[in-house]
């Protein structure tokens, strides 16, 4: 199949069991898709660029309720709300990365950690604009051209920004870019000598990532109808590293097994062990680490590679 | 020699650590498709004077121009842009990559696909990507690695990666090449492969610069060398006035044995012609 033919494929068979599913499941498949797209975009940033950074699901808060502040609160026409809070997302991106990724890598990872706890204050005492601990609800996604996308028809929207974000990823990663992205993460020296401008392909990484990561979170803002602080915590941000390091970083693949195992699991393990999955979680990284450093993708390459 | 003849030109270059002057008042050039050898004992300062000109330390004081422009205290990238490329003393390959992969790092400079026509997959940026892979390839069997082509770089031997090296920088099209001893941990059938490696780059109108401890290896290369000891350039000339020249000598003396393998090869070479 030609790789157009296999995209349109894919987009439709995704799209058909959007149909398939009670309203129920739909809810349950659009987060599964949403948490696909989020690894998809963290695995570019911490498996490709090799950036350690804890704002990617704060990035995807941003855009949740930037999105619905901006089409509720300030009254902008959706697709306007859209392009401004894309253009915020990336204005607080190059603000965190221009500083830190100059530093030493270690640098990068604190300054995300301290937005992420930042977004949340903010959010928590925001008063009206951010609805404070409570957050912000009562909003249906306004109407485009007189259509209201809803149901499963909103599903497809997201398996279409899913899919777009894996074609886009992919692309960039079989480029140059791709290619200067993973050098600056194995040997930042080497990558330079090369004419690999390192602060500026780490910056690029970054900011492309959140990007995705806030128009995710755009989308979010419409399956749940509610934004609220305790969504965009750290408890999240930690999953998604899990996601990808569990999946195998650096593969989409990885990240996609990854995101899908981990979501899962606590539909399969809550009725035997109620809410202890963290605990399942923890010894399934650290074995991951320990056993299998390649994750879920390596180890299925090697049982491929042991069965031929 | 008129400063617009030299690919590279290096006046007064000096270089501190703390109290220690690494590099002190250097003067050479190198001309176009020449063969520079740089030799001298351990932290003679050779490896420092490849890292000023790549970009990657900053000279205290001195001038460094590539045809004619001012490049000192330029960042790597920017150096690496202006043909100027260069393999480390001790490898760094990109070990996340494959052997290919890596050479295609090497010739980053050399993409004009924007990040957009990446993303809408034009035809410019694909056929951009599909040529300067398959000049990869060719480089990587000019080096002698066809075989390990796709091959994890993690599987290959030290030497491999010596070579790797060499081909990676070679992808960027280079004026010039700064080869900091590459025959370093060689057999000595690979170290002949490598010499005539080095004369096909030479042939190719590339300039090379090459540290070398081995006096053996380098003398029957280089068209001319020049001679450090404590940062300080004692000498300066053909492979044969090296040889015989008395302050090269003396800095060897801890080491008659280069002096002496040096003597050799060069009678072999003499004898051979
Ligand atoms: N980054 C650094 N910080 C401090 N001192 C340094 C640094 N780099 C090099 N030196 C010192 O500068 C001197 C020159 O080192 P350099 O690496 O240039 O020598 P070299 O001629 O390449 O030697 P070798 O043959 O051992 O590679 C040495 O005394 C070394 O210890
Ligand atoms: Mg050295």
């Amino acid at each position: 199949m030609k790789p157009l033919a296999r995209w349109l494929a894919a987009a439709l068979v995704l799209s058909a069991l959007a149909f398939a599913l009670s309203s129920y499941h739909n809810d349950v498949y659009r987060k599964l898709l949403l948490w696909v797209t989020l690894a998809l975009g963290y695995n570019f940033l911490f498996g490709v660029a090799g950036q350690v950074a804890f704002s990617h699901f704060a990035f995807y808060g941003i855009g949740a309720y930037s999105i619905v502040i901006l089409t509720f609160q300030a009254g902008l026409p959706l697709p306007l709300a859209i392009v401004a809070g894309v253009a915020l997302c990336v204005a607080v991106a190059l603000a965190v990365a221009i500083p830190s990724t100059r530093l030493e890598g270690f640098y990068l990872a604190l300054a995300t950690l301290a937005l992420a706890q930042l977004f949340i204050v903010v959010l928590n005492e925001g008063g009206a604009v951010t609805g404070g601990a409570g957050g912000l609800a009562d909003y249906r996604l306004p109407a485009i051209l007189g259509v209201r996308v809803t149901g499963p028809w909103y599903t497809v929207v997201i398996v279409l920004l899913m899919l777009g974000t894996m074609a886009l990823l992919a692309r960039l990663d079989r480029s140059w870019f791709g290619r200067a992205c993973r050098a600056v993460r194995d040997s930042p020296e080497a990558a330079a000598a090369m004419g690999v401008n390192v602060a500026r392909t780490k910056v690029i990484a970054f900011t492309l990532t959140s990007a995705l990561a806030a128009v995710a979170g755009m989308a979010y803002a419409f399956v749940d109808n509610t934004v609220n602080p305790p969504i965009f915590g750290l408890e999240n941000a930690f999953l998604l590293l899990f996601m990808v390091i569990i999946g195998g970083a650096g593969r989409q693949a990885g990240a996609i097994a990854g995101a899908v195992a981990l979501y899962l699991l606590p539909f399969v393990l809550s009725p035997l062990i109620g809410h202890h999955h963290a605990l399942v979680f923890g010894v399934l990284m650290v074995a991951a680490i320990l056993l299998q450093p390649r994750g879920l993708i390596g180890l299925y390459d090697a049982l491929r590679r042991r069965a031929a | 020699m008129r400063s617009a003849d030299a690919l590279l030109e290096v006046r007064g270059l000096t270089r501190r650590f703390g109290g220690l002057l690494a590099v002190a008042d250097l003067d050479f050039t190198v001309r176009p498709g020449e063969i520079l050898g740089l030799i001298g004992p351990n932290g003679a300062g050779k490896s420092t004077t490849f890292n000023l000109i790549a970009g990657a330390l900053r000279p205290d004081a001195g001038e460094i121009r590539a045809g004619g422009e001012p490049v000192a205290g330029l960042p790597p990238h920017e150096i690496a842009r202006r043909g100027i490329l260069r393999t480390f003393q001790h490898n760094r390959v990109f070990a996340g990559m494959s052997v290919v992969e890596n050479v295609m790092v090497g010739a980053h400079t050399r993409f004009r696909a924007g990040l957009w026509s990446i993303v809408g997959a034009r035809a410019g940026a694909r056929a951009e990507e599909a040529a300067v892979r398959a000049r990869a390839e060719e480089l990587i069997g000019f080096v002698g690695l066809a075989e390990w082509r796709e091959a994890d770089v993690t599987t290959l031997s030290f030497g491999q990666g010596r070579l790797l090296e060499i081909a990676r920088a070679m992808a960027g099209d280079p004026r010039l090449i700064l080869l900091d001893e590459p025959a370093a941990g060689l057999a000595p059938a690979e170290l002949d492969r490598l010499a005539a490696l080095l004369r096909g780059i030479a042939a190719r109108g590339i300039a090379v610069l090459l540290i070398e401890h081995d006096m053996r290896f380098l003398l029957p290369l280089a068209g001319r060398v020049v001679v450090l000891n404590f940062g300080v350039k004692i000498a300066e000339g053909s492979a044969d006035e090296i040889r015989h020249h008395p302050a090269v000598i003396d800095a060897y003396l801890g080491d008659p044995a280069a002096l002496v393998d040096a003597a050799r090869a060069g009678e072999s070479t003499h004898a051979a012609a």
